[in-house]
């Protein structure tokens, strides 16, 4: 009797403690917000070409994970305007953090199978991984059924999200590097307010710029971002001008080739030897509040810069050294490869939409990314946004002399921070250039492997 | 006559010791004012590591982007505006992360009470087999890390069909180990000669527990709530792992949505948007800490 007494105040204790634990968390579960069933298998899904794509046959929602912060805002914006055209398909708009937060919980989600969205944004470097898991919708047959003018797409966006002839990226928030400086403090230090042609120029106007307290600087004439703020985006850039690149389109790692240790060494000399620049924190940050005079910073990053400066901010194309360089950047919308046909037809509606002469013109001149189709930067609307503001018109007169990144950066996982944590040693740790260069090939080499393997079983 | 010499130096030792002792207490005195002035110190370094960033946090939230960004720091705005404030709570859905907030952080902590509540007593007043294995095992589990945990959790509470729930946001959080090892550090304070009286008066566990140890050990389990509480509602990295959408976020995750990929973060609006997620603590903490001091102090002579 006493063992089936105290065996029940237990079996009492324990049903107190799970039963209010139960209580509570039913209490708190709505119903109505059960996840959906898991999707079908990406990779299984992803082979089959998309089914008949059609218009959606009724109302439909679609569920786009997008931007955060100041860029969400006008994002928000751009799809109430779609919204509100009652097309009968609506845009749900979910925001899952930056570039890389973003691919962490779609990566996430991909392995629950569940809680999907359709539409996707993903970066330069992030959409590659997707098509590889074989996550992403092939698009040819849906661009087709919405009948977009692909040719009217600037030809180095479209391009970049096409693999063995088939779309699977399609260009939205896209931006490229531009050479940003401060006017007034160009003008004060007796210089032109532009920006300089060559490196070679900028070598001579930096001691000009630079505003030094004994042996502490200032003012510096330059600021470099470090590898979390992209920084080997935009050295790919500058390694173009000096003759040299990351990689070719076959993986071979170029970084020990002569140009790009003299670019490498060039980096380095600028904030050691020549002393002109500095190892920034935030780019954006010291550019505005007049740390820096000069800049490269993201077209992204224009609107911002105009509404935090308090000089004349001026921009221009890229200093040349041997030649010209400047690669393209930002991201894409992807659709995702468990989507039903309807799903993804409204879903290419909205990107017809969002990328073409209303929305596209709307979200480039709020943003400062570039408008990814040709007539979108020849309409009127473009003209008389380029006379309120002339220095957007230099990212749209630079792009046709861009190029897509290097295979190093954007298709080997990882590739973007393997080299800019290099850089970062090259330029903060003050380390040998060919010895970095040395250690970031074996890591991008050992990389690139299963990108190599999948690429061939994938046939291209 | 000899008694005079005696006492002259019988007054002389007693001189020198006056003057000993006086100079003793001054010693104590200047040291324990030196103690004192450094105690001071201290505090007021203190205050200035931590009290400069809320400063800046407070009137961040009244300046405009290029004040802030202004390249010589002013610490007080020259026009404050409250409009960081409205354009904060437009900027995200901040009036639903609030009740979620409130949601899983009232579930969160009462479960996690409750668990904790339960199992300190069962571990100190419960007789079963192995029970101090079982404290060790509570005692392991404390030293994990969460992160280490998230992935199995996370595809376990995929699994159950929970993401995008509050019972997913609050599950893995039900039952923390720090809780019961407080608790029943506590408990073992309580003569058990009362709980034992309870018992021959005819109580049962449930109504010991509740009757004669849970009102003994108000401070700690005030604590122990006020700890759960804290914690729960400014928990950033499950609730946004195991949540997709806004109508489940949280506070906190609001406020990082806020930051903009390109840099064009305004800042002001950042600051103000934080003042929303740590006002309700600071009026609950200042409320409170008298339980949270001598609670964390319970117990901790007696182990």
């Amino acid at each position: 009797m006493k063992t089936s007494k105290t065996i029940s105040r237990r079996n009492l204790l324990k049903g107190i403690a799970l039963g209010a634990g139960a209580a509570t968390l039913a209490a708190c579960a709505p119903a109505s917000q059960r996840p959906a069933p898991a999707e079908a298998p990406q990779s299984e899904a992803a082979t089959q070409p998309a089914a008949a794509p059609a218009a959606p046959s009724g109302p439909t929602e679609i569920v786009y994970w997008g931007f955060s912060g100041g860029l969400g805002n006008t994002e928000d914006e751009l799809v109430k305007m779609y919204n509100d055209k009652n097309t009968g398909v609506t845009i749900k708009r979910e925001v899952q953090g930056n570039y890389e937060e973003t691919a962490q919980k779609l990566t996430a989600q991909l392995a629950a199978k569940s809680d999907l969205p359709q539409i996707v944004l993903l970066s330069d470097v992030w959409w590659f991984k997707f098509y590889r898991s074989g996550s992403l919708l092939p698009l040819n047959e849906l661009v087709a059924a919405q009948k977009m003018d692909t040719a009217d797409f600037v030809d180095s966006l479209w391009i970049e999200g096409v693999r063995k002839g088939v779309q699977h990226w399609i260009p939205f928030a896209r931006s490229t590097p531009l050479f940003y400086y401060n006017a007034d403090m160009l003008e004060a230090a007796g210089l032109e307010a532009r920006g300089p042609k060559t490196w070679n120029e900028f070598m001579e106007w930096a001691p000009k710029l630079v505003q030094k307290e004994g042996d502490t600087l200032k003012v510096a004439a330059f600021a470099h971002p470090g590898a979390a703020s992209y920084i080997a985006w935009l050295f790919q850039c500058v390694a173009w001008q000096f003759g040299g690149s990351y990689s070719d389109a076959e993986f071979n790692i170029k970084l020990l080739e002569p140009d790009t240790v003299r670019a490498g060494q060039f980096y380095q000399d600028t904030v050691n030897k020549m002393g002109w620049a500095i190892a920034s924190q935030d780019v954006q940050k010291d550019f505005v509040t007049g740390l820096a005079a000069t800049a490269m910073l993201s077209t992204g990053s224009l609107a911002g810069v105009l509404r935090d400066a308090t000089f004349r901010v001026g921009t221009a194309f890229l200093p040349e050294e041997k030649q010209f360089g400047c690669c393209t950047g930002g991201a894409g919308l992807a659709i995702l490869a468990g989507a039903s046909p309807d799903k993804a037809a409204a879903a290419m509606q909205y990107i017809d939409w969002a990328t073409g002469n209303e929305g596209g013109a709307f979200w480039s001149q709020n943003t400062g990314y570039m408008p990814v189709r040709k007539s979108t930067a020849a309409s009127e609307s473009y003209a008389k946004f380029f006379e309120e503001r002339p220095q957007a018109k230099t990212a749209v007169e630079q792009l046709p002399k861009t190029k897509p990144q290097d295979a190093a950066r954007v298709f080997i996982p990882g590739g973007d921070q393997i080299i800019g944590k290099g850089l970062e040693r090259i330029i903060i740790s003050k380390e040998d250039v060919t010895t970095v260069w040395t250690d970031v090939t074996a890591e991008l080499n050992r990389e690139a492997e299963p990108v190599k393997r999948d690429i061939a079983a994938m046939g291209g | 006559m000899d008694s005079a010499p005696t006492t002259t130096h019988a007054n002389t030792q007693l001189a020198a010791r006056v003057s000993a002792a006086t100079a003793s207490v001054r010693s104590a005195r200047a040291e324990h004012l030196v103690h004192r002035a450094l105690g001071y110190a201290a505090m007021a370094g203190i205050v200035v590591i931590i009290g400069l960033p809320v400063l800046w946090l407070l009137t961040g939230a009244v300046k405009t982007n290029r004040e802030i960004f202004s390249p010589v720091v002013q610490w007080l705005p020259a026009n404050p505006t409250l409009d960081n404030f409205g354009r904060a709570w437009q900027a995200a859905p901040f009036d639903r992360y609030y009740i979620n907030s409130i949601i899983t952080t009232l579930a969160g902590g009462l479960a996690e009470v409750i668990m904790a509540i339960t199992t300190a007593y069962a571990l100190v007043y419960v007789r079963f087999p192995k029970r101090d294995w079982v404290f060790a095992l509570l005692l392991v589990a404390l030293m994990v890390p969460e992160e280490v945990v998230i992935v199995p959790n996370y595809l376990t509470v995929a699994n159950w069909g929970l993401v995008n729930t509050y019972a997913g946001i609050v599950l893995p959080g039900a039952s923390i180990a720090f809780g019961t090892f407080l608790l029943r550090q506590y408990f073992r304070t309580i003569p058990v000669d009362l709980t034992d009286a309870a018992r021959v008066d005819g109580a049962g566990h449930v109504r010991a527990m509740l009757s004669i140890v849970v009102p003994i050990a108000a401070p700690a389990v005030a604590t122990t709530a006020m700890l759960s509480f804290v914690a729960k509602w400014n928990e950033y990295l499950w609730p946004l792992i195991v949540t997709t959408t806004q109508e489940f976020r949280t506070l906190p995750i609001g406020l990082r949505w806020l930051l903009d990929q390109e840099g064009n973060t305004e800042w002001g609006v950042v600051m103000a948007a934080t003042l929303f997620v740590v006002a309700p603590v600071i009026v609950v903490f200042l409320y409170a800490q008298r339980f949270l001091v001598s609670g964390i102090a319970a117990g901790a002579v007696k182990g």
